[in-house]
């Protein structure tokens, strides 16, 4: 009974207004028959017509044409920003940090961005233009001065929201090629497990549909890195410590991916779970779907079946994916039209 | 037989009359929450499946069963009470009432829940709609168990 009461009767109170509003942006969202005009574009004037009559509007109109798809690309990441923010604005806790567990993955890929480029020895003025707004943080520029890890936690992440993800990554180690991807990940797998246990910390439907979303995540993690590091020199125990914990593949099939050699191994484990075995069958076929393809169309499904539910903040986690897929669906089908290679126009992720 | 008997107390019909409410205040919680938790089920599948929505409104149909055992029960005991009666009869109203108003309370918060996620697994797989009504009707039958052992008590 109380459980009821905290997450159905008394969600509405500090939530209400927010959830209402997400599901106003999500209905926003471009449909099947939206992506079918936008197929069909001859030009990218055609598209930005098209995309008028959605949701997106004008947002393209103080733009010279010719259109560049990058700007297109900018003003769709815009506009997901300025929603994003306002809910961020107007959240109350529990919601508030769920939010900024949201924003802590784009603060993960600017971290690392900045950090290559120094390594490139490209200029913060050009960097900073290109890291991910929803990730920014007052520490984030001072990252071009370090020249290891260890320098990298105590001058700048100490204090930053990341500062408790860092300590498996500490070494005197100089930062190079290597170890900047291994950086990223053993970042983002300790994300993931804090992400997942606050979840679970606030219990009933968040942690229902949060837990499916983000053990998928991990699964997907481990799938993707130890199909990345074939032909690498990263080691079988440097593997197996970048594997997030907290998946469906937590303990046995995360030891079987870490011993696995190539592809039909890593194909055999995942015939052992039967989610992942539909996905691995699906790829190829007929319209040359790639392993990335299939994981994101499971990913938009679960976000899909995430909002069938409510008094729960996984509809947050949701649009958010949601409407990044579209950006890159958007993109691409851009992309396809500005060079004029048709052939593979409808490889869009389907979202709804 | 006098009406002023001493071996009926005044107080007697006191545990009849809570009886009485006991069987409807409960079961009314019961039922609300079943026909809260499968509603919002309801409201957000039909924004993708409103084909599927009488279909679905099943749950919601059942806890109201449920609120109607609680209203028999207590028009029976509360028909059943006088100024003078022997707390015997009371306690028979007062068992009664406590038994279908719990057990209404037990069925409502199952066909809540059932009729919550079978209804969002319905708009996914509509195949799932035998099972999810076998489910309810185990649900809405311990309703039931309580409606029979009241009906009992208030007979005797």
């Amino acid at each position: 009974m109380s459980m009821m009461a905290s997450t159905d009767l008394l969600f509405n109170v500090d939530h209400g207004y927010l959830e209402g509003l997400v599901r106003g942006f999500k209905s926003g969202l471009l449909k099947e028959f939206d992506y079918t005009n936008l197929t069909q574009c001859e030009t990218l004037e055609d598209l930005k017509l098209h995309l008028q009559g959605t949701d997106y509007g004008n947002f393209l109109q103080n733009e010279p044409s010719p259109i560049a798809v990058s700007t297109l690309d900018d003003r769709l990441r815009e506009r997901l920003i300025i929603e994003f923010t306002h809910l961020q604005n107007h959240s109350m806790n529990p919601l508030t940090k769920f939010l900024d567990y949201i924003t802590y993955s784009y603060m993960i890929d600017n971290i690392i961005l900045l950090i290559s480029g120094t390594l490139h020895a490209r200029s913060l003025d050009e960097l900073m233009p290109k890291c991910h707004p929803l990730g920014s943080f007052e520490e984030l520029p001072t990252i071009a001065i370090v020249a290891n890890t260890a320098d990298l936690y105590n001058a700048v992440l100490v204090d930053s929201p990341l500062g408790p993800y860092f300590k498996d990554c500490l070494s005197e180690q100089d930062l190079d090629e290597m170890n900047i991807e291994v950086i990223r990940n053993t970042l983002y797998k300790a994300y993931l497990q804090s992400f997942y246990d606050y979840c679970q910390e606030i219990g009933g439907s968040t942690a229902e549909v949060m837990g499916r979303i983000l053990k998928f995540e991990a699964d997907r993690r481990a799938f993707m890195i130890t199909i990345n590091s074939f032909g690498t020199e990263l080691s079988k125990d440097d593997r197996k410590n970048l594997y997030p914990k907290c998946g469906h593949l937590y303990p046995e099939g995360l030891a079987k991916l870490s011993e696995a050699d190539d592809q039909d191994q890593v194909r055999q484990v995942a015939a052992y779970y039967s989610d992942y075995r539909k996905i691995f069958d699906g790829v190829g076929g007929p319209d040359g779907k790639t392993l990335e393809d299939k994981f994101f169309e499971f990913e938009m499904e679960l976000h899909k079946i995430s909002f069938m539910q409510q008094f729960h903040f996984g509809v947050f986690y949701s649009f958010v994916r949601m409407k990044e897929q579209e950006q890159r669906n958007i993109v691409w089908i851009s992309e396809c039209i500005s060079q004029q290679h048709r052939a593979k126009i409808h490889n869009y992720i389907p979202i709804l | 037989m006098s009406s002023a008997s001493t071996d009926n107390p005044v107080y007697a019909p006191f545990f009849g009359v809570m009886g009485a409410s006991a069987a409807m205040i409960f079961t009314a919680m019961g039922a609300a929450y079943g026909t809260a938790k499968s509603g919002t089920g309801i409201a957000a599948m039909a924004v993708m499946r409103p084909d599927l929505i009488i279909k679905s409104v099943v749950p919601v149909v059942m806890a109201g069963i449920v609120a109607i055992y609680g209203l028999v029960v207590s028009v029976l005991i509360a028909s059943s009470l006088t100024q003078d009666m022997s707390l015997f009869k009371s306690f028979l109203g007062l068992g009664a009432g406590l038994c279908v108003g719990f057990s209404g309370l037990a069925a409502g918060f199952a066909i809540g829940i059932v009729g919550d996620s079978g209804v969002r697994g319905i708009a996914q797989q509509p195949k799932l709609f035998v099972g999810m009504l076998l489910i309810l009707i185990f649900a809405e039958v311990l309703g039931l168990y309580g409606l029979i052992v009241a009906l009992i008590l208030t007979t005797r």
